[in-house]
C-alpha cells in the first residue's frame, strides 16, 4: 500500500481514528509520519490546539474551499465583538462564551483535531439540566442490551454510537458515585 | 476584605512539601487545576477593567462563602497592591502563575490557610482553582478540588455547554477544564540516560512534560511535571486514572534506575551525591540552577539512605527557600544577583550544618 500523503513510498504507519463512532484510516510512510509528527499535522498525535486555531485562515479555507474570504472570517461575535482575526492574534483564545456559538464551525473543526473526543463526558455544574442517577442507570442497562443486539446484527456504526452513549452514562454515574 | 501580607505565608511550612504523601521519595506533589468562567461575562482577555473588577467582586463573594476553600479563614491577596517581590513569593510557592503576577491589575488571589488550595481570579480564565498535596495522590486531590468547585458553582452561574462542557478562554481547556499533574523527581532516569526516550514516550500518550513552574519553564533539579493534555471526550476520573497508571510506571522505572545505579555504578552515584552535598555545604556563592541541581543530588542520597544525619524536610524546605524572592524577603530588601547568590550559599551552609 502506498503512502496517502506522498503516494510514493510504501505505507508503514497505519492510524485508525475513531470520533463519535466514525472511523477514519490513515496510511503513511515513515518519512511523512515523522514529518507530520513534527509539524503537528497528523491526526491524533500530540497537537497544540492554540497553534491550529492560530492558523484559523487555513481551516476556514478548508471548510469553504475556493472562497477567498469565508463567512467565519467576516463574522463578528455579537457579545464581545471579536472576529476570527482577533482570535488568531490572541493565540487562538476566544473572547467570551458566546464565541463558541459564533465561530462554532471553526472552533469545532479545530477541536476535532486536537482533543480526543468531541463530547463532554465529565462533571456538570450544580443545577445544570440532567437526569437523576436512577434514570441514568436504567438507560444504561437498556443500552447495554441494545449494544449486544447491534453487534449480533453486525451494525457496527450504530453500535459505536451506542457504545459512546454507554461510556457517557458510565462516566456520569462514576462521578456521582465518587462524590458520595 | 484586607489584603493578606505574604509574611503570613512565610511562617507556614509549605504543605505540599511536607513529605507525608504516598511515594513521596519520587512523586513530590500532586496538583489539579480547573478552569471556570461565569456565563454572562467575557473572558478576561476581552474584558474591560470595569468588567474585570465586577468579576473580582462576584467571584470573591462566592469564594468567601466556599467552606471547602477555608470559609472565613481564607487568605486574600490583591496583587496590584503588592510589591513585585511579594508577588514573586506567590509564584515561588506555586500559588499563582507567571502570567498572573506579570500584570497584576484587576486580579485577586484566594488561598486556603494551609496553602493546599488556591483560586486565581482573572488569569487566562475568570477562575483558576488549584489544589495541591504532597506525594502521589491524584484521586484525593480531585475529591478536594471537586468540593471547592461545587461550593463555588452554587453561587456562580458557570459558562457550560451540553456538548463542549465548561467553556474556557482557550479551546485547549474546554470540556473538563482540568489539568492534573504530578511533579516527579527523576534523577535516576537522568543519570542512566533514560530520560529523553521516556519523555518522548510520554508525549505519545497525550500527556505533557513540563518544568517545575509550569508552561514554558525548563526542567530544573531533575524535577518534571507530567500532566494530561486533552480535556474533552473523557471524564475527569478517566483522565486521572490514565495519568495515574503512567505515573505508577514512571515511579517504578525510576526505582529500577536507582537500584541499577547502586548495583552497577555505585561509585558514580556516591560521587554525585557527595559532590552535591559538598557544594551545598561549602559554597559561598550559589546560582539558582546549581543549587537546584545539588539539592536534587542530595535528595537522592537521602532517599537512598546514604545520609542518616540529614532530615528530608530540611532538603524540601530548601527547594522553596533558595528561590530569589524568598531569599530577598528573608534579607528584608531587594538584592543584586550576586548578593542573592551569596545569601543562597549562606542559607544552604547553615541549614545543612551537621548538628552537634
Amino acid at each position: 500500500m502506498l503512502c496517502d500523503k506522498c503516494k510514493k513510498n510504501e505505507a508503514t504507519v497505519h492510524i485508525k481514528e475513531f470520533h463519535n463512532g466514525k472511523c477514519k484510516d490513515f496510511h503513511l510512510c515513515n518519512e511523512c509520519a515523522s514529518a507530520g509528527e513534527t509539524d503537528q499535522t497528523l491526526p491524533g498525535i500530540g497537537f497544540n490546539l492554540a497553534e491550529v486555531l492560530f492558523n484559523v485562515n487555513k481551516i476556514a479555507e478548508k471548510i469553504n474551499p475556493g472562497k477567498s474570504e469565508s463567512p467565519a472570517e467576516t463574522q463578528v461575535c455579537p457579545v464581545c465583538s471579536w472576529t476570527a482575526e482577533k482570535i488568531r492574534k490572541n493565540d487562538g483564545k476566544v473572547g467570551c462564551p458566546a464565541c463558541y456559538q459564533t465561530f462554532d464551525k471553526l472552533i469545532k473543526q479545530a477541536i476535532s483535531q486536537v482533543q480526543r473526543g468531541s463530547l463532554h463526558l465529565g462533571k456538570r455544574p450544580r443545577g445544570a439540566k440532567g437526569d437523576s442517577p436512577a434514570v441514568k442507570r436504567s438507560e444504561l442497562e437498556s443500552l447495554k442490551k441494545e449494544l449486544q443486539n447491534l453487534i449480533a446484527r453486525e451494525e457496527y456504526e450504530a453500535a459505536a454510537i451506542c457504545r459512546d452513549r454507554i461510556n457517557l452514562l458510565k462516566a456520569e454515574l462514576d462521578l456521582l458515585e465518587a462524590e458520595k | 476584605m484586607k489584603c493578606t501580607s505574604v509574611d503570613q505565608l512565610l511562617k507556614n511550612p509549605v504543605s505540599f512539601l511536607d513529605d507525608s504523601g504516598p511515594d513521596d521519595d519520587i512523586a513530590i506533589s500532586s496538583r489539579i487545576r480547573l478552569a471556570r468562567n461565569i456565563n454572562k461575562y467575557p473572558f478576561p482577555s476581552a474584558a474591560s477593567p470595569e468588567i474585570m473588577q465586577e468579576i473580582c467582586e462576584n467571584v470573591s463573594r462566592a469564594a468567601e462563602s466556599a467552606a471547602a476553600l477555608g470559609g472565613k479563614d481564607v487568605l486574600v491577596f490583591y496583587p496590584s497592591e503588592m510589591s513585585p517581590l511579594d508577588r514573586q513569593i506567590l509564584l515561588e510557592r506555586r500559588l499563582a502563575s507567571k502570567e498572573f503576577i506579570r500584570t497584576p491589575e484587576s486580579r485577586r488571589l484566594f488561598v486556603c490557610p494551609d496553602e493546599g488550595c488556591s483560586l486565581m481570579i482573572n488569569e487566562e480564565d475568570q477562575l483558576r482553582i488549584q489544589t495541591i498535596r504532597p506525594g502521589f495522590q491524584l484521586r484525593e486531590v480531585w475529591k478536594s478540588i471537586n468540593r471547592i468547585d461545587d461550593d463555588l458553582s452554587s453561587n456562580l452561574q458557570y459558562a457550560f455547554d451540553e456538548q463542549l462542557g465548561y467553556l474556557t478562554s482557550c479551546p485547549t481547556n474546554v470540556g473538563t477544564g482540568m489539568r492534573a499533574s504530578v511533579m516527579l523527581h527523576l534523577p535516576g532516569l537522568v543519570l542512566t540516560g533514560q530520560i529523553a526516550p521516556t519523555i518522548q514516550g510520554i508525549s505519545k500518550l497525550h500527556l505533557a512534560v513540563r518544568g517545575i513552574f509550569g508552561e514554558g519553564s525548563d526542567n530544573c533539579g531533575n524535577l518534571y511535571q507530567i500532566s494530561n493534555q486533552n480535556t474533552l471526550g473523557e471524564s475527569e476520573l478517566k483522565i486521572i486514572d490514565e495519568l495515574d497508571s503512567v505515573i505508577r510506571q514512571l515511579i517504578q522505572q525510576e526505582k529500577n534506575a536507582r537500584r541499577s545505579l547502586l548495583e552497577n555504578d555505585r561509585y558514580n552515584i556516591l560521587d554525585h551525591v557527595g559532590r552535591s552535598y559538598g557544594l551545598l555545604r561549602h559554597s559561598y556563592k550559589l546560582g539558582f540552577e546549581e543549587a537546584m541541581q545539588s539539592l536534587s543530588g542530595l535528595r537522592i542520597g537521602v532517599d537512598m539512605g546514604l545520609f542518616n544525619s540529614i532530615d528530608i524536610h530540611k532538603v524540601n524546605e530548601l527547594f522553596i527557600g533558595i528561590g530569589p524572592a524568598h531569599l530577598q524577603k528573608n534579607a528584608s530588601g531587594v538584592l543584586t544577583d550576586t548578593e542573592v547568590d551569596i545569601m543562597r550559599a549562606t542559607l544552604c551552609r547553615e541549614k545543612l550544618r551537621p548538628m552537634a
